[in-house]
Formats: structure tokens, C-alpha cells, sequence
């Protein structure tokens, strides 16, 4: 038996791939414009990128169990809309409104579930519906207005969702913390616990998994509303620091998402998931549209950059991957 | 006697809810913009305003720049005998025929808010989209904010959509013959993704952008987001462009905005409504209504009171 050296183990993980596209696309941005890593670029790159990536976390146990959600970005936008709208019109305090939202997501995170679960429908139309419904149900309640959020300033919820300080010329938002909080534990759930086995197990082989007792279906209800849960959080977050609460807000954050969580490497039919995949994934689409903008690409090219390099990156993963299953 | 009375008094209701549906009609206010969008709202407003005041029944509908979409509106629109239109312009020409169907069943049909003349519309109540561009340039060179060679930049929600197009026709008009360049870049409609976008555009580009101009209201009402992001103070970069919302007013008067475009929504539309009415009453429009007024510091606080309802 031979033993690898740290080198090759590192090149072993799956997780690897992934990482190799983000250190050549920050080297390749850097090369053609130091402002790049300019501390003040870093901050701001940081700052949206961690609200996309609380969303993508959740989603990665999601799709391990072999489903997605379409209504996360309706989520994002409704959940500060309610939190607002019950504020604003002195309904609940600001810290009673916050929960009331979560509540909810988790409630229509919980419906989606059973409709999946139970009705035995793909979660994609499952979840197209519910994206639907939840944006239409944002729009309706603010008819279209919307929600001021200047209240909000100073109040403790607010600054420990989002309170800001500077770390030498670093600004740093605390959502920061809550994105690494967050993929520390639930990357621990997913490869340290029996849940995580579950989880994986349910999108595996479900059948294989019920028959060795795993409740297939509480596990992927249970992920529905930790996933619905999350973009509501995150959709909080953002609410809070760009002061607006649009009901408009996270439309096509659906696809970004599960676009971070398959280019960190979890597997779309599920089965398989990193979340440390996942946190680079969310760095490499945040970086690559940061990027393009740093590199001067024309203001009406930029998604024609996006795609491509979208498409580059996919097609290097895949070779990745395939040198990495040869055991190259 | 009693009876009498009753049968009376329901002959009366009968007569006076036939009444009622005889007068009241039905007008439908069809839009390229989006329900999300701040300043849509203030159009929405103007329109319902205008069915509470006259008690004719307004159908209104968002299309978000979908073009096969809006065409159906308006054909369903005719199809149900409406007793008027108004409508905006997705697109310039993509009315045209749409509008000779209108025409052709005799029914009033109004443009607002995007003009487009290649189209059979009775009248335009709304800006100059062209003048408007024109103005923000103009304000820019005579003000001594911008000079030849310097680079402006211009950030929009949708780029290609007739407003963005139309502004751009008007600031080239300025800046082309003084050779100042510009550049359009892609905001997209969601408010975290323009700050973010735009953060990142001023960060690349802080020494070389002279002045700004957003061609939306989402853009110019998210620059003081932008520049407390990127640490740039008021004032430093000038920006002119909409402000038909209570960010833009703010930034405005608190000197982050020079000078911002309103564009009276809800007038707009009540006033659109009205001409579909007059029209209606067999009283034809012979004219446009042009709306809009640029203002500055001094003048801020006028729209902000109207936006804040006061």
C-alpha cells in the first residue's frame, strides 16, 4: 500500500478542480489589472457574493438529495417584503417582523416539500409553480411599491445581520460571518453525520435508502424549508444593507445558484455534494462577473463574457473531473 | 302599500344600476415597464386616481418589455370593445400595426410615456425621452462638469429598451460634436445586482469617468449606494439623469445628484386617460401633451413632498 503525499491528496479531492479555476481566474484578472486585488475591490466583491452564497449552501444539501428549488430567488425577494411591510405598517417590531418572514419561508419551504414528497411531482414544477406564486404574492401585497427600509439603521437586528467595520482597509459586513458559520456547519452536517449520510443516501439510490430506513421523504422536506429558510435570510440580509426591499428583487438568482453549487462540484442528479465545492463555485461566478467589469470588457458585451466563460469553465471542470476519476 | 313602496324602490335600483353600467366605461392602460419597477407605481397611481375620480373602469396591465406580449394586450383590448386605450411603446415600430387595428375599429388609443411616431396613435402624453437625453448632456457642458475628451458614463436597467435608446439619441446630439465619449453599461432591474455592478465598474474606471448619467431610475436612485460603497463623496463626480423616485430626491438634495429628470407620472397617465376619454365622448385629440422638468437642489424638495405624499 503506498501512502500519498499531502500534494496528491490535495489533488485527489474533488474539490481541487474547482479551486484550480478560481486561482487562475484571480491571476488571469489580476495579471491584466491590479485593481483587482485592490482591498477596496475585494470588500465590495465580497459583499454580494456571500448573500448568493448563504442560498447556495443550502441548496448544495438540496441537490445532493436529488432536488432543486426555482423559488429561491422569489424567496429573496418576498421574505424582506413581508419583514417590511409588517414594520413599516407597525404591525410587529422589527425583530418579531424578521422571524414572522423566516417562519414563512420555512412554512412555503414545508409546502413545496410535501408537494414534492407526497404528490410525487418533480420539484421543478413543483417549484417554477411556487416561484410564481411567491413573486406574485410579493407584488401584490406592496402593489409594486417598495418597502423603505431607512428604519432600520442602527437597530441591533440590523447591525448584527449586517453591521460593517473596517479590518485595516478591509470593509467587512458581518453577513461575511454568516456565511462562514453557516457553510461550517452544514458542511459538517453533510460529511460528519448521520443526517449528511441520509442526505446523500435519498439522492443516491432512494429506494436502497428507504429500504435501510432512511425517511427519504422528512429528509427532502426537511432540506425544502432549510433551503426556502436560507434565501429568505440571505434575501433579509441584502435588504438590509442596500436599503431597499424591491419586490422585484433576486429575479434569476435561482439559476446563478444552482449554476455556484454544479461548479463546485455537486452532482445535478444528485448523490454526491461539497460544500467546500460550493463556497468555491461562489467565488468563481461572483469573481468572474467582478472580474470582466475590473478587465474593461465593453458595458453591453459583459453577457457575452459571462456565457463564455461560463461555457470555458464548465468545459475545463469536465476535463478536470475526468483526469481526476482516470486517478491522473 | 308597503309592497308598493318596496317594488318601488327596487324598480328605482334597477334603473339607476342600469344607469350606472350605461355611463361607466372601460379604458385599459397597458405598460412595457414593470410592476417592480419605483416609478411604474406613480404611473399605476395616476391611472387609478383617474378611475376613483370619473368611476370608468381602468384595466391595467405590466408587460416587462415583452413586446408579443403587450401586442397581446392590446389586441385583447380591441377584441373586447374597449372604450379607449393607452398605452406605451415597448419598442419603436412595434405598435404600428396593432395601433391601424385600433384605428380601424374606432377605438382611441393614446400613447404615453415612450413616443414612437411611426405608429397611427391619436396623441402622446409623456416626455421627450430624445430631449430629455439632450438636456442631461447640455447640462453637463454648460455647467462646465464636462469638456472635450472627458468620458461619461451611463448606466442603464435594460440596455436596447426605447427609453435608454432614445436618451442615448439625444446625449450623442451633445457630446458627439465636443468629443466626449460615453459608455452604456448593463444595470440589469435588481437592486443588489446594480449595486453591485456599478461598484464594480466605478472601481475600475474611478479616474477615467468624468460625469454620469443614469438613463433609468433604478440607476441614478442607487448612486449614493454606489459611492458610499466605492468611498466616493458627493459632488465629486457629477451625475444628472431620472428622478421620479424618493431615492433620486434624496441624493438630490443631499448633493449627491446634480441635477434629476421628473417626469410627473401620475399626471402622465391621468392626462392620457382623460384625451382616451375625451376621445371617447366624440371629441377628437389633435395634439401631444409634453410633461417633464429637470430640477436641482433648490427644487428637490417640490417632488419629494409629492412622492412622500405630502
Amino acid at each position: 500500500m503506498t501512502t500519498r503525499t499531502p500534494l496528491e491528496r490535495l489533488i485527489a479531492m474533488p474539490e481541487f478542480g474547482p479551486l484550480a479555476l478560481l486561482l487562475v481566474e484571480i491571476a488571469l484578472f489580476t495579471a491584466i489589472n491590479p485593481t483587482f486585488l485592490s482591498p477596496l475591490n475585494i470588500s465590495n466583491t465580497l459583499t454580494f457574493t456571500v448573500e448568493l452564497g448563504i442560498i447556495a449552501l443550502a441548496m448544495t444539501l438540496l441537490m445532493t438529495s436529488g432536488e432543486f428549488d426555482l423559488s429561491v430567488g422569489s424567496m429573496f425577494g418576498f421574505a424582506p417584503v413581508l419583514m417590511w411591510t409588517l414594520f413599516n405598517a407597525n404591525i410587529l417590531p422589527f425583530g418579531a417582523a424578521f422571524l414572522v418572514a423566516m417562519l414563512v419561508a420555512a412554512a412555503i419551504g414545508l409546502f413545496s416539500g410535501l408537494f414534492v414528497t407526497r404528490l410525487k411531482i418533480p420539484s421543478f414544477l413543483v417549484t417554477l409553480g411556487m416561484l410564481l406564486v411567491v413573486r406574485g404574492t410579493s407584488l401584490y401585497i406592496t402593489d409594486g411599491f417598495p418597502q423603505r427600509t431607512w428604519s432600520a439603521e442602527g437597530t441591533w437586528l440590523a447591525t448584527i445581520l449586517v453591521g460593517d467595520f473596517y479590518v485595516g482597509p478591509f470593509r467587512i459586513y458581518a453577513s461575511l460571518f454568516w456565511f462562514i458559520g453557516l457553510a461550517a456547519i452544514l458542511g459538517y452536517v453533510l460529511n460528519r453525520t448521520k443526517a449528511g449520510n441520509w442526505i446523500q443516501a435519498a439522492g443516491g439510490n432512494p429506494l436502497a435508502a428507504r429500504a435501510r430506513g432512511v425517511k427519504v421523504g422528512r429528509v427532502k422536506v426537511a432540506l425544502f424549508m432549510l433551503t426556502a429558510s436560507c434565501a429568505a435570510f440571505a434575501g433579509m440580509i441584502s435588504s438590509i444593507r442596500t436599503s431597499a426591499a424591491n419586490p422585484n428583487s433576486g429575479t434569476g438568482y435561482e439559476l446563478e445558484v444552482i449554476a455556484m453549487v454544479v461548479i463546485g462540484g455537486t452532482v445535478l442528479t444528485g448523490g454526491r455534494g461539497t460544500i467546500l465545492g460550493t463556497v468555491i463555485g461562489t467565488l468563481i461566478l461572483r469573481v468572474m462577473r467582478n472580474g470582466i467589469v475590473l478587465i474593461g470588457v465593453p458595458g453591453l458585451a459583459y453577457n457575452i463574457f459571462v456565457g463564455a466563460i461560463i461555457l470555458g469553465m464548465m468545459a475545463l471542470h469536465s476535463w478536470l473531473e475526468r483526469r481526476h476519476n482516470a486517478g491522473v | 302599500m308597503r309592497r308598493i313602496t318596496r317594488a318601488l324602490l327596487a324598480g328605482a335600483m334597477v334603473l339607476g344600476l342600469a344607469a350606472t353600467a350605461v355611463q361607466a366605461k372601460t379604458y385599459y392602460w397597458i405598460s412595457h415597464g414593470s410592476p417592480a419597477d419605483p416609478v411604474w407605481t406613480y404611473f399605476l397611481q395616476g391611472a387609478e386616481q383617474w378611475a376613483q375620480d370619473t368611476g370608468n373602469t381602468v384595466n391595467t396591465s405590466f408587460h416587462n418589455g415583452d413586446v408579443a406580449s403587450h401586442q397581446e394586450a392590446l389586441r385583447a383590448a380591441i377584441a373586447a370593445k374597449a372604450d379607449g386605450i393607452v398605452t406605451t411603446s415597448p419598442d419603436p415600430g412595434s405598435l404600428v400595426e396593432v395601433a391601424k387595428e385600433a384605428n380601424a375599429a374606432e377605438i382611441p388609443i393614446i400613447n404615453f410615456n415612450t413616443p414612437d411616431p411611426t405608429a397611427s396613435f391619436d396623441a402622446y402624453v409623456g416626455g421627450d425621452n430624445v430631449v430629455f437625453g439632450a438636456s442631461w448632456a447640455q447640462y453637463l457642458v454648460d455647467n462646465g462638469l464636462v469638456k472635450q475628451g472627458d468620458f461619461v458614463w451611463m448606466p442603464v436597467e435594460v440596455p436596447g429598451a426605447t427609453y435608454g435608446v432614445q436618451e442615448e439619441e439625444g446625449i450623442r446630439s451633445v457630446f458627439e460634436p465636443l468629443g466626449i465619449t460615453w459608455e452604456v453599461t448593463d444595470a440589469t432591474l435588481d437592486q443588489a445586482e446594480i449595486i453591485t455592478r456599478m461598484s464594480d465598474y466605478l472601481t475600475a474606471n474611478r479616474e477615467k469617468v468624468k460625469a454620469i448619467i443614469g438613463l433609468g431610475d433604478l440607476v441614478t436612485g442607487s448612486i449614493k449606494r454606489v459611492f458610499d460603497q466605492v468611498g466616493v463623496k458627493p459632488g465629486d463626480i457629477p451625475v444628472v439623469g431620472w428622478g421620479n423616485s424618493l431615492d433620486t430626491t434624496q441624493e438630490v438634495l443631499e448633493g449627491y445628484v446634480n441635477a434629476a429628470q421628473w417626469q410627473d407620472p401620475q399626471a402622465t397617465s391621468y392626462v392620457a386617460l382623460s384625451l382616451a376619454a375625451m376621445e371617447a365622448g366624440g371629441v377628437p385629440a389633435g395634439f401631444n401633451v409634453i410633461t417633464g422638468a429637470l430640477y436641482d437642489k433648490q427644487a428637490a424638495q417640490i417632488y419629494d413632498d409629492i412622492l412622500s405624499g405630502k
